[in-house]
């Protein structure tokens, strides 16, 4: 019998596999029915055991499970196609108009914290001095509510999705959604970080761009 | 979306977690070892070899006393070190009949996969420890990428001795991809009953890190040993007292290498900076335990390098300086030319096998001969101290056999008189 934080742990390795899948060229431009079926089709392939282990585990062996957040944001790549959700969840894309609208607010506030948390977790975590960001995860009350704090402001600011996305992240650790036992990895993961940067790096020559052109 | 619904949903989800943080509590402090009877074995140091299959490699054993006095050795073992064919195998020792049961695998590389439901490409060292309701649990290294800075911790857990296991369950204990916990200690006890296991960490840094579990076995705590330039890894925790702790660590720097040690006088809260002992250490893991009248014994690779050499040490004074108690091993001044090395090898395994003796050797040419050139090789020791007062220690073979020491508590005593340190 499968466990339960198998199944979590498996299914967010076929929604990252899906999500990679989906945005092959000719597959992008498939109408809306034809996109949704082939969405289907790849997460339960990947599912199914090959010689053993099914793709998805193959991945999760690599990449671990993805963090809420990541898990979020690729679910939104593949299912915008389908639903024809409106551009504002996008967060893959510098919008044209540059960081002024809500939607813009939103998304360059959730791409800034989750490098400004990358940048101050992973390089301690891998041995930079004494002090271990990770092992507030396990439970310390003050990192728990230095969260609580970050969604409420987010929430008075006006940007729901970074405060449901904290709120989700803390959900899933409190339910134990996955094996691991550490809110960090529910919060963050190395893959949403390199996004998170490079997005932000991208935005900002995007940005300087324009600046020098007038 | 409505701001009351946002605001809800963060209620939900911070009071799910504020409820499972409750549950939690702070390290109190060290459970010192509990008293062991004198043994009435007598004067006795025996050897034999854990492991009985020939012409493949095995490595990194443990071992862990189980209720009926007999003890339960783990190894890995496979065509050599980190290939896909490794296997985590075991074997009991019966003192009373000074027999070894049959060796059997308990956990493969396949079926470990399957279990974890993700990839793995290799295993590794084993650590077997006994929670506090008296399940046996065995830590042991999976690697789903790259080498063993790769690592990662899977579990099982038996409740019948280690005759049968539980799935394999992995450990998430890193942010980075769950990559680089390695582990190799003994674990411990905390006074509150949960327990600790010693862990080390070797990508981009190499450091000693302790795991803390409750008493079902759930991870809920990390510590951090060392950073800095005297790398330490293997951590292995000897308990002073409930408050006072040493713990000894391989040294991986390049040169004047010597174990690295670090201490606590707060049950743990807070660890002294890393510091070079008096004991040498060739870059290789060590053993120890505390005795009951609070003297130390270790067993290392007591020089700075090769690992030909294996010391049984002693130390009096909470670690400050160590006295050799016995030679367990010594070839370093061996001609390691092939026909020579061989003759020396078949004469070792005389001393420890009655018959087959030429299939010993054979097995140990292979992982320690290359070309004419070969070495000897006596590491990765674990040393256990049972409820009986008797030391059972098993250590790496020249790569090819898992030895078993068994002394007891009169044949030290014999010997730290003669050698003058009683």
């Amino acid at each position: 019998m499968i466990n339960f934080t198998d199944m979590t742990g498996l299914a967010s390795s076929a929604v990252a596999i899906t999500a990679m899948a989906v945005r092959l060229p000719g597959v992008v431009r498939l109408q809306r029915t034809y996109f949704g079926m082939l969405a289907c089709v790849i997460v339960i392939v990947v599912l199914i055991p090959f010689g053993g282990l099914p793709l998805a585990a193959c991945m999760r062996g690599w990449i671990g499970d993805l963090s809420i957040p990541s898990l979020v944001l690729l679910l939104l790549s593949i299912l915008r196609p389908v639903c024809a959700c409106p551009p504002g969840g996008e967060l893959h894309t510098p919008s044209p108009g540059g960081v002024g609208n809500r939607g813009d607010r939103s998304k360059y506030a959730s791409l800034a914290m989750i490098a400004i948390a990358a940048l101050g977790l992973y390089p301690m975590a891998l041995g930079i001095g004494y002090f271990d960001p990770y092992r507030l995860g396990y439970g310390n009350s003050w990192f728990i509510c230095g969260l609580l704090l970050i969604a409420l402001a987010a929430c008075f600011r006006q940007l729901p999705v970074v405060a449901l996305t904290i709120a989700l992240a803390v959900l899933a650790w409190g339910v134990g959604w996955y094996e691991s036992n550490n809110l960090w990895d529910y919060l963050l993961d190395p893959l949403l970080a390199i996004y998170a940067i490079s997005a932000l790096a991208r935005a900002g020559i995007h940005t300087l761009w324009k600046l020098r052109r007038g | 979306m409505n701001r009351l619904v946002v605001l809800g949903i963060i209620l939900i989800a911070f009071c799910a977690g504020f409820f499972k943080t409750s549950g939690y509590h702070a390290a109190a402090g060290f459970e010192r070892p509990s008293k062991a009877v004198a043994s009435k074995s007598g004067v006795r140091f025996q050897s034999s070899f854990a492991s009985s299959k020939k012409h493949i490699q095995t490595h990194a054993a443990s071992e862990i006393e189980l209720k009926d006095g007999r003890v339960r050795t783990f190894w890995f073992s496979g065509s050599r070190e980190g290939a896909r064919d490794v296997e985590i195998h075991s074997a009991v020792f019966d003192p009373v009949r000074e027999l070894w049961g049959a060796e059997q695998a308990i956990a493969t590389r396949e079926g470990t996969e399957l279990s974890l439901m993700r990839y793995i490409s290799k295993l590794g060292n084993p650590v077997a420890g006994r929670a506090a309701d008296g399940t046996l649990w065995l830590y042991f290294v999976t690697v789903s990428m790259g080498g063993w800075a790769g690592s990662s911790i899977t579990t099982m857990t038996s409740v019948d001795e280690g005759e049968t296991w539980s799935a394999p369950r992995r450990l998430v204990t890193s942010p980075f991809l769950n990559i680089s916990t390695l582990v190799k200690g003994a674990p411990f006890f905390y006074s509150d009953g949960t327990m600790g296991l010693p862990v080390y960490h070797e990508f981009i840094n190499k450091f000693g890190e302790i795991l803390r579990f409750d008493k079902t076995g759930k991870l809920i705590d990390k510590q951090r040993l060392s950073a800095g330039k005297d790398h330490g890894l293997q951590p292995v925790l000897l308990p002073r007292s409930a408050n006072e702790a040493l713990v000894l660590m391989r040294h991986t720097g390049d040169d004047h290498r010597k174990v690295i040690s670090v201490t606590t006088r707060d049950g743990g809260e807070h660890w002294s900076a890393p510091a070079k002992t008096t004991l040498s250490n060739p870059d290789a893991a060590l053993s120890a335990v505390v005795l009951t009248d609070g003297r130390m014994l270790a067993v290392l690779n007591n020089q700075e390098q090769k690992r030909d050499a294996l010391s049984l040490m002693i130390s009096a004074d909470d670690g400050i300086t160590w006295e050799n108690v016995y030679q367990l091993e010594d070839q370093r001044d061996q001609l390691l030319e092939e026909q020579h090395y061989l003759k020396t090898v078949a004469g070792l395994a005389k001393d420890i096998v009655a018959t087959d003796v030429g299939e010993y050797v054979e097995s140990v040419k292979s992982p320690m001969c290359t070309g004419s050139d070969c070495r000897f090789e006596f590491s990765y020791p674990c040393l256990i101290q049972a409820q009986n007062g008797d030391f059972h220690l098993v250590y790496t073979w020249n790569r090819s056999f898992i030895k078993h020491v068994w002394f007891t508590q009169a044949w030290l005593d014999q010997r730290l008189k003669e050698s003058g340190h009683d």
